[in-house]
Formats: C-alpha cells, structure tokens, sequence
C-alpha cells in the first residue's frame, strides 16, 4: 500500500511516502510559522525522489492534532485536496501516538507531550507492548503542574517523550522515576505507519469526520472590548 | 479564439467559505458557506472561529462546486485562492487546499490578492465594466478608493483612516442592539426610518478621498446616551437611517471626489457594505447625476465570493503569473504594492 504521510501539528514539519513497511521519501523541517509554505515543495521533492505521481497515492495519513492550530489545519486542507484529488482515503492520527511510537524504552510507562501553547501542553499516557505502544488512559490538555501532578501520581517507572523542552524549567525536576528521552516531534513516518495499520483493520473514517483535534474552546476576543454591552438595549 | 481558462477559486479570507468555477466572464458555479450565525453569537468575525469552520466546510463546498458546474476537476486549467488580505489563520485553510489540489491536478496555482477579486467581480453581470473606473471597495475589513487604470494597474486614492465603513455598521448595529452582521440589519431597520432625523458628522471634509468612521461612532454613542437619558429619543428606525445615511453620505461623497478628480467615465463597487440598499440607490443617483456609468455586482457578487478570486487569477494566468509552491499567506497584502 503506497501512503502519502502528512506532519505540520508542531514546529517540525515532515512528508513521508511509504510503500508497506519501507519508507521511500521524506523530508523535514523545523519552522513554527512555515507549514504552509513547506508542504508542496515538500510534495513535489518526496514524490521526484521516489518517482511516484499523485495517482500513485492509495492512502492519505494526516496529524490532526493536538498542536498548532494553524500548523493542523494546514496539514488537513493539503490532506484533503490531494486525497479527493486522487480519490484516495484519509486516515487522521492524533500527534501524540505517533510521539509514543517512536518512543525508545524497554518497560517504562511511556508519557508523550506536544506544546500547544498558551501555557498549556498536550499530554497523553501509552504502554510498550510488542511491535508499538497502545494508549493507557486519557489524552488531555493541562497546566505544566498539572503535568507534574499526574506524574508523581503515577506508580510506574516513566520516560517522557516529545517536547518536554517546551514545559517551565523545573517541572520535572526531583522526580527520581521519571527518565526523559526522544523524539521531541511526531515525524511523518510514524503517522504513516499508524494510518496503514488502522487502514488495514477497516478504520477508515468518511473524510468528512476526519477533523482537528484542537481539544481546546477557540479563543473568541474580537478585540471590542470598548463596545461591549454599553448600549442601552444591550 | 482560445477557450477562457477553466478555473476554480477559493475565498477564505474572513467569515465567508467560497468556492467558484469560473470560465472567461461566466460562472458556473458559487457556492458559499457562510459563518454569520457562529459569529453572530460574539456580534463580531472570531479569527479562531473562522479557521476553524472554513477547514470543516472547504472540502464537500469544492466537491458541490464542481458538481454544480457540471466539470470534473481534471478539466480545470488552474486553481487559485485568496492569499491576503485576510486573517492568517483564515487564509492558510483555502490557500493551503487550493495549492495541494493543484499540485495534484497537475495544473497551475495562482494565490490572488483580494481586493483584485473584488474590482474583477462587477465584470460578471456588467459586460461594458473595465478600466479606466473609480471602484469603492468597503465591507467589514476594508474600505477603499481605488482608481482602476488598467487591469494590474491600480493606485489606491484613499482609505479609511481607522474603522472599515462595515466595522463601523457591525459596532452600531451592536450598540443598538440590531445584532449581527450590522449592514443588513441597519439596512432593515432603516426601511421606515427618515434619514434627517439626526444630522450626525461627516468626516475628513478636509481630506476629500480619505475615509473615517472612529468619530461617527461616538457621536451616535454621545447622541444616544443623552437623549437616552432624557428620555426623548428618537424612534429606532430613525436612528437606523441616519446613522445609515451618515455612513452612506461619506461612501457616496468620497467616491464621486475621486471620479471628479480622475475624470473616469465610471464607477465599480465591491464588499459587502456595497449590497446595502440606500448607498446603492444613492450611488446610481450621484453616477447619473455626473453621467457617468455605474457597475455594481448583485449583492452576492458585492459579498466575498470564490468567482472573483477565479476571475482575478484568470487575468494574472494569462499574463504568465503564477504563484511559487513555497508561497505563503500573506494578510496585509495592499493593493498596487
Ligand atoms: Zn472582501
């Protein structure tokens, strides 16, 4: 099965086409406000390398979320497009499976981490079991002390992956079971593998379910501020 | 004669989804989803909000217009969408779904500056339209004069100096309790109202093709609060048209100023604030009175829509000009720059 894989819901930006289990192109890059611009020369470089054409693509894998509004909605508009362009089906990936499964750990309790900002970060727990990881409890958006209170509250001997660069200096610090390690971002390769695999047991959503996963209420100021409520009608 | 070019347009700009199939000056489809009621809840356009419902609608609304349309999308010539100005967040959803269909298709991608679209959608439904013309652009985001030169040839003669002439609608219309989007409800409750009830200020008399409505805006506030108090205010649709007359009066002043000072035989409109009933009457009484022709598009091709950007890219694809596939958003692209 050829996968078209498609990663902008943080700062690194990646493509990945795979056939089954190979990879056969990618490329990457590291730009907080970039996605848009990245994606079709990313498109056209992967597709030279492999000597695939758009017709060639039987599956579209997507990052929905959670991470970076725009960066997520960038990536599924493009998503989108070429897979009803090509009439192929779209897969969508949440970013923090695809941290965990390219989490490096024996037994440890996996924690992967994604900053969506505003002080907050995507948090999700994930156990290893042969040939990945599966989802072991609730993914959520919190406070970094909230982060710290979950993880203290937690019996297991944890590594945690992704961006726990983006967390407030100190907010893991004095956990003695608590080991952190790689990789920092969900890359294209491993949204691939994921979508292939759940494409293989049927879970293939209508394109129309297939949305972002902002799992935060949007920020709704309109900067009005001066006009609200003051007329006597209000 | 070589066929027009076959192409699809996409419009996210703000609160409007649109998408369009468009060949030479014909449209066969415009298909449009529109947000009013998801904003109308904060009584403004939430950039956040925004975004997120054009990326939940871009795709089954490209799907229909091309069913409309009755073409399949391997018979397009190109695909543009609007790269600015706009809310950024707002732009990325069609910018970025228009360059990767393209991609896909093979075919070239254009991202069009805006308010081009909006001075190329009079051409629709006024065959004689084009340049030289004075265009009065205005809706909810901007508000300008543009002295249409040539096609690509455009210098923007003034602008508003703060409030865009549909902000200063939506803000009234809110102070008065008349709800969202403010044009149309204004426009509503101005039906029965007399225009001279109030004689509120004019601005910028002394800068003849600049615009402003910041002042209007707290002289309705004093007014009203006053007479609120006093308890001798005037009715509801009163208030509505001359507040609607007072915006309208500086449109219609500001714009045959400038056909005065260009000496063009005609006047174009475009944005949302051009479908409002009384500036259009006026504008039609003004051209006429100057003798001068007018071209206004039909309120839906006033509003933003995926026909115009189609038929602005039309124009820049037959001149060669097509956008680089690292292009960006760009959400204060002007106009000329
Ligand atoms: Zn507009």
């Amino acid at each position: 099965m050829k996968v078209l894989a498609i990663e902008t819901a943080t700062a690194a930006s990646s493509i990945a086409l795979a056939e089954d289990n190979l990879v056969v192109a990618t490329a990457g890059r590291v730009d907080r406000r970039g996605h848009v611009g990245f994606l079709v020369p990313a498109l056209d470089f992967c597709f030279a390398q492999a000597g695939w054409t758009p017709s060639d693509i039987e599956l579209v894998a997507v990052d929905v979320g959670p991470g970076l509004f725009s960066g997520i909605r960038a990536g599924l508009a493009t998503a989108q497009a070429v897979a009803g362009a090509v009439g192929a089906p779209i897969v969508p990936v949440l970013s923090l499976d695809a941290v965990a499964l390219r989490a490096a750990t024996g037994h440890r309790r996996i924690w992967a981490v994604v900053d969506v900002r505003r002080r907050e970060v995507a948090v999700g727990p994930y156990r290893p079991v042969p040939g990945g990881v599966v989802r072991d409890g609730a993914t959520e958006l919190c406070s970094p002390a909230a982060f710290r209170a979950s993880l203290e509250g937690d019996a297991a001997d944890v590594l945690v992956v992704g961006d726990w660069r983006a967390l407030p200096e100190g907010t893991l610090l004095g956990l003695h079971a608590i080991k952190t390690g790689r990789p920092r971002y969900p890359v294209a390769e491993a949204i691939a593998e994921i979508a292939r695999s759940r494409a293989e047991r049927g879970e293939v959503p209508h394109p129309d379910e297939v949305r972002p996963r902002y799992m935060r209420e949007p920020d709704v100021t309109i900067n009005w501020g001066d006009f609200r409520s003051e007329g006597p009608w209000a | 004669m070589k066929r027009a070019p076959l192409i699809l347009g996409f419009e996210t700009s703000c609160d409007e989804t649109g998408v369009a199939v468009v060949r030479g000056s014909t449209v066969l489809s415009n298909v449009l989803a529109t947000q009013v009621d998801e904003h109308a809840r904060f009584g403004g356009v939430v950039p956040e909000v925004a975004a997120r419902a054009h990326v939940e609608a871009i795709r089954s609304l490209s799907h229909r217009a091309l069913r409309d349309a009755g073409v399949h999308s391997m018979d397009l010539d190109a695909v543009a969408a609007t790269r600015g100005p706009g809310l950024a967040g707002a732009l990325m959803v069609g910018f970025s779904y228009g360059k990767a269909l393209a991609w896909a298709l093979d075919i070239p991608f254009i991202g069009v500056d805006h308010m081009e679209g909006h001075l190329f959608a009079p051409r629709f439904e006024n065959p004689e339209y084009g340049p030289p013309a004075v265009v009065l652009l205005a809706s909810g985001g901007h508000s300008e004069i543009v002295h249409l030169r040539r096609w690509g040839d455009y210098e923007v003669l003034g602008a508003t100096i703060d409030d865009a002439a549909g902000e200063a609608f939506d803000k009234l219309a809110r102070f008065l309790g008349l709800g969202f989007p403010g044009g149309p409800a204004i426009d509503r409750e101005a039906e029965t109202g007399d225009p001279a009830a109030v004689a509120f200020p004019r601005a910028l008399a002394d800068r003849p093709l600049d615009l402003s409505f910041s002042g209007l805006k707290t002289a309705v506030t004093t007014y009203v609060r006053s007479h609120h108090e006093a308890g001798d205010l005037p009715p509801m649709a009163d208030l509505a048209a001359a507040i609607q007359e007072a915006i309208v009066d500086v449109l219609v002043t500001k714009t045959m100023n400038a056909v005065a000072a260009t000496g063009v035989p005609a006047v174009g409109g475009g944005g949302g604030v051009l479908a409002n009933r009384r500036l259009r009457q006026r504008l039609a009484e003004e051209c006429a009175g100057a003798g001068v022709a007018l071209h206004l598009p039909s309120a839906e091709l006033c509003t933003d829509n995926g026909a115009m950007i189609a038929a602005a890219a039309a124009f820049r694809l037959g001149r060669g000009e097509v956008t680089s596939p690292d292009a960006e958003v760009d959400s204060s692209m002007r106009l000329g720059a």
